[in-house]
């Protein structure tokens, strides 16, 4: 029933006072700390922190899920109107079978990877249910249906490894709906996805959430995310709930000065470089065994008093407004009158100007790769060659100093291509001329001073850093290697470089497993910049990072493109970095660059359908934004077998708008909106300008 | 309106091995009078109410204080539940003028709504039937509540003429035979954005017909 007429009902899980420690060596640990919430039935109410802020572990409270030297210290937690703490392993073990569910980020976690989908499925309904397995199967088609899959009676008899990811994640969901639990914790279940992808999984969650009534616990650390999917939600700093308020309450007037900083912190689609810069906060968040005594947020937050420093202030509705935030003077900050301290670290946007000559052109560029065959006839050599095109015909100019943003969805090609570039793939035929000299060929062949010029930064530091080696080695083995210094200056420039990256001389001697996420990837962007090279390639480099930490290496990137002049091309899945940090912005799909233009032009009419879906899919951390729903149906074809013509055909929602739609089968051209923008696509320009703007932001 | 669109989905539910003491507990805290006992998979095992935890003076026979003491310690909410025969049940796909015939004639507060293997999918009370009434007539909607009264064998596409030429929005309608008045239906409609006035005036040209009640209603309290 609708909320025409308002029920009073209880709510379905009501936290109160929460406290969640570890045992270890020595003593415990407090993870998570006076954490107050409660979730109505029907509600999706969003817990949002950083790395390490407690909010997985607050499910795993709920669930029992702690592990051995996990317990809950005090606190409540009443589901159904029954307190879950203290009950017995049993009556929890058919709570969670019977009434709460969890989805995990991974479905791979969720799903045996030996078991059939239909299989798995059956397994929740025969042993905690009962049924029979005919009837089981039955419920299990009907799920599938109820998630949208398509093919479910072919589902059924497949491996998780056979579907894809955002396949297996719908099965995930399905999964935990069919005993129609009264409680769904969903944690993460969206990050590891594509974006596109994302946004048919939200849709769906928004979905079956209105026709099972089900409460949602959803966790993230996705601002964007959080704002499609929640009606209220929590706050979560060093382990305690902060600020909680509606989605409309955190993101129009947010009380608390970590939310406020949380939300400066996160790029906005409808921004540009020079237009909002990011702000990140400053500081790091506390180890949970060295709070200070009293505001845990205190030592980072700009409107600090002596009082925040002796007294935990409580969580408490602050008087004027709907948020109940922990802070003692929540009412006296003006977030609109708020000045970045010195010790933000801003990036300086004005000045340098650079020399716009091309330093790297691309001219057809093509990365295949072989697939070998198991048939006789392959291994004669008889059969048919077939290839992954990872890269189709690959061409564009990046003008020195600008940054190039390279954006698509996994498997799109972006990576294959930036490899390519840099030499660990060899191309497969065109050409790429950086400085004037062809990089085409193996990378054996290529002059020291070549690979000199061009560095890059990659998306995990942990899987590219030397464990074995300090950070001051790691960083002077390029100056040694290409003798950018004498020998008995490397330690004085590592530690100049160190101090561009914002980092202290106490850092050169440390291993790599000493530093947090955001430090390590200073040290990456260090040791590609130690060389001096022109063009560095950053694969993603900000994407594993926490949202406060990711505005300060796009800060720091901006600098050392300000200050060094160098040429950046810059990956990422997620539109709003790219927007932001990007000069000049290519979209690419399955291999094939869809869009290449202006980052400005980009973001507008006349755009590419794909771009246009992307723009549609995308989480936008502003709930009052409207924003066009446009999904695409199915999934990415392959690439060993592309659609013929243009590859983004059959998939494309803007299709039946030509006049003859089999024309999409052969080679669109380039349509001109401009000098340097560029769509691929047979629609005419008319028709792509005519198209409405995605977001409109109030 | 069918069952499944008032129910109350995921209702609170125990145990049968639940101490009774604790199940009054819970709906104290949660102002609860029906609580569905389930076993594993929520199959229905009873239905414990208010009433089945009020002991009778009967009952205490010559027990003293400390023996009534220890045998309410021991109560769970199997001695005490209504068991599952005597249970009303109903599905989800009913209508609700079904489910309150069931209540009246069996004079219940509440149905458990059940799917097959009498697993419990949600419940249906007295509140949640009265949440429906109010809602098909109009209530929370503020506009003009109007009685029309007519012979039962007049047709209502008479009045249904004058909403159309009228173009009267609808926000809640019901008829029923008129209550004292043997051969007349009422018939009650809701109309936002008009007056009474208006409405009296659109209304005259049905000569068979008469107004037995008009008001301006605007919020549950009118």
């Amino acid at each position: 029933m609708t909320d025409f007429i308002e029920k009073r009902m209880p709510p379905v899980l009501k936290v109160e006072d929460l406290a969640v420690a570890y045992k270890v060596r020595g003593g415990e640990v407090e993870a998570v700390l006076n954490v107050t919430f409660d979730i109505q039935r029907g509600e999706s109410h969003g817990i949002v922190g950083e790395s390490g802020c407690g909010k997985s572990t607050v499910a795993w409270a709920i669930l029992k899920f702690l592990g051995d030297n996990g317990y809950i210290k005090c606190g409540s937690i009443k589901f159904q109107g029954q307190e879950l703490v203290g009950k017995s392993d049993e009556e929890l073990r058919r709570l969670r079978s019977d009434q709460i569910s969890m989805v995990y980020q991974d479905p791979m976690q969720a799903l045996n990877p030996s078991m059939r989908i239909g299989d798995q499925m059956k397994e929740v309904l025969t042993v905690h249910r009962g049924l029979s397995s005919s009837a089981a199967e039955k419920r299990c088609m009907e799920m599938l249906e109820r998630v949208a899959m398509p093919d479910p009676a072919n589902v059924m008899l497949r491996y998780p490894h056979q579907i894809s990811g955002g396949q297996q994640q719908r099965v995930v969901i399905g999964m935990a709906l069919l005993n129609n639990p009264a409680l769904l914790i969903m944690d993460e279940p969206t990050t590891a996805l594509d974006v596109t992808v994302e946004a048919a999984v939200l849709d769906l969650i928004a979905d079956l959430r209105r026709d099972f009534d089900t409460a949602i616990m959803y966790i993230t650390h996705n601002l964007g995310v959080i704002a499609r999917v929640a009606s209220r939600i929590g706050v979560m700093y060093a382990g305690q709930m902060v600020e909680r308020a509606t989605v409309e309450d955190i993101f129009k007037s947010p009380q608390h000065p970590y939310t406020q900083g949380l939300i400066r912190c996160v790029p906005k689609l409808g921004t540009d470089k020079t237009g909002s810069i990011l702000y990140p906060i400053r500081g790091r968040v506390p180890p949970p065994d060295n709070r200070p005594a009293g505001c845990i947020f205190s030592p980072r937050c700009d409107y600090v008093r002596p009082l925040c420093r002796e007294q935990r202030p409580a969580l408490r509705v602050i008087p004027g407004t709907n948020n109940e935030t922990r802070c003692h003077f929540s009412e006296e900050i003006d977030a609109s009158q708020w000045q970045p301290s010195e010790e933000i670290e801003l990036p300086t946007l004005s000045g340098r100007k650079v020399e716009e000559q091309p330093i790297l052109q691309l001219d057809n560029l093509k990365k295949y790769y072989p697939v070998k065959g198991n048939s006789l006839r392959d291994v004669l050599g008889l059969g048919e060659k077939r290839y992954v095109k990872a890269v189709e015909s690959a061409s564009f100019v990046v003008p020195q100093g600008k940054t190039l943003g390279i954006v698509g969805e996994s498997g799109c090609g972006k990576s294959t291509l930036v490899k390519t570039i840099i030499g660990l793939e060899d191309a497969t035929s065109g050409t790429a001329k950086f400085l004037g000299f062809d990089i085409t060929g193996n990378i054996s062949g290529r002059d020291k001073k070549l690979i000199q010029e061009l560095q890059m930064v990659f998306q995990n530091p942990d899987s590219t850093m030397n464990p074995s080696f300090t950070v001051g080695q790691q960083i002077g083995r390029p100056m040694r290697l290409f003798k950018t210094a004498p020998k008995h200056r490397i330690r004085a420039e590592v530690i100049k470089l160190l101090q561009a990256m914002r980092l202290g001389e106490n850092y050169y001697d440390r291993l790599p497993r000493q530093l947090s996420g955001g430090e390590k990837q200073r040290v990456g962007i260090a040791r590609a910049l130690a060389s001096r090279p022109d063009l560095v390639l950053c694969d993603e480099p900000v994407s594993a990072l926490d949202v406060s930490v990711q505005a300060a290496i796009l800060n720091l990137l901006l600098d050392v493109q300000q200050e060094f002049g160098t040429t950046l091309i810059f990956i990422a899945h997620d539109l709003s970095v790219v927007r932001f940090f990007s000069d000049y912005v290519a979209v690419m799909y399955l291999g094939q660059i869809m869009e290449i233009g202006p980052a400005d032009a980009i973001y507008r009419p006349p755009y590419h359908p794909y771009t246009e879906a992307l723009l549609s899919a995308v989480p936008i951390p502003d709930p009052a934004a409207k924003q066009k729903r446009i999904r695409l149906e199915g999934s990415v074809p392959s690439a060993i077998a592309p659609p013929t013509g243009c590859r983004f055909h059959t998939r494309c929602p803007r299709r039946s708008l030509l006049p003859d739609p089999e024309i999409c089968q052969t080679e669109p051209s380039w349509q001109m909106a401009s000098d340097t923008h560029r769509i691929f696509c047979h629609h005419t320009l008319e028709t792509l300008s005519s198209f409405e703007q995605v977001i409109t932001t109030t | 309106m069918l069952v499944n669109d008032c129910m109350m989905r995921h209702p609170i539910m125990i145990s049968p091995t639940t101490p009774a003491a604790e199940a009054q507990k819970i709906m104290a805290e949660n102002q609860i009078r029906h609580l569905p006992v389930v076993g594993s998979g929520k199959r229905l095992e009873g239905l414990i109410t208010s009433q089945r935890l009020a002991l009778m003076p009967a009952d205490l026979g010559s027990l003293n204080v400390w023996e009534i003491t220890r045998a309410l310690g021991h109560l769970t909410v199997k001695d005490v539940m209504v068991k599952t025969a005597d249970v009303h049940c109903i599905t989800a796909d009913r209508t609700i003028e079904f489910a309150a015939s069931l209540m009246t004639r069996n004079k219940i507060g509440c149905l458990i709504v059940v799917e097959e293997d009498n697993v419990v999918i949600g419940l249906l009370t007295e509140a949640d039937l009265l949440h429906a009434f109010q809602e098909m007539l109009g209530l929370p909607a503020k506009g003009v509540r109007v009685t029309v009264r007519m012979p039962e064998d007049e047709r209502f596409i008479h009045l249904a003429a004058v909403m159309v030429e009228n173009r009267w929005g609808v926000m809640g309608i019901g008829s029923f035979p008129s209550p004292r008045n043997p051969g007349y239906w009422d018939v009650v409609i809701k109309i936002p954005h008009v007056s009474v006035d208006e409405v009296r005036e659109a209304l005259s040209v049905l000569t068979n017909m008469t107004i037995a009640d008009i008001r301006v209603s605007a919020s549950p309290g009118e």
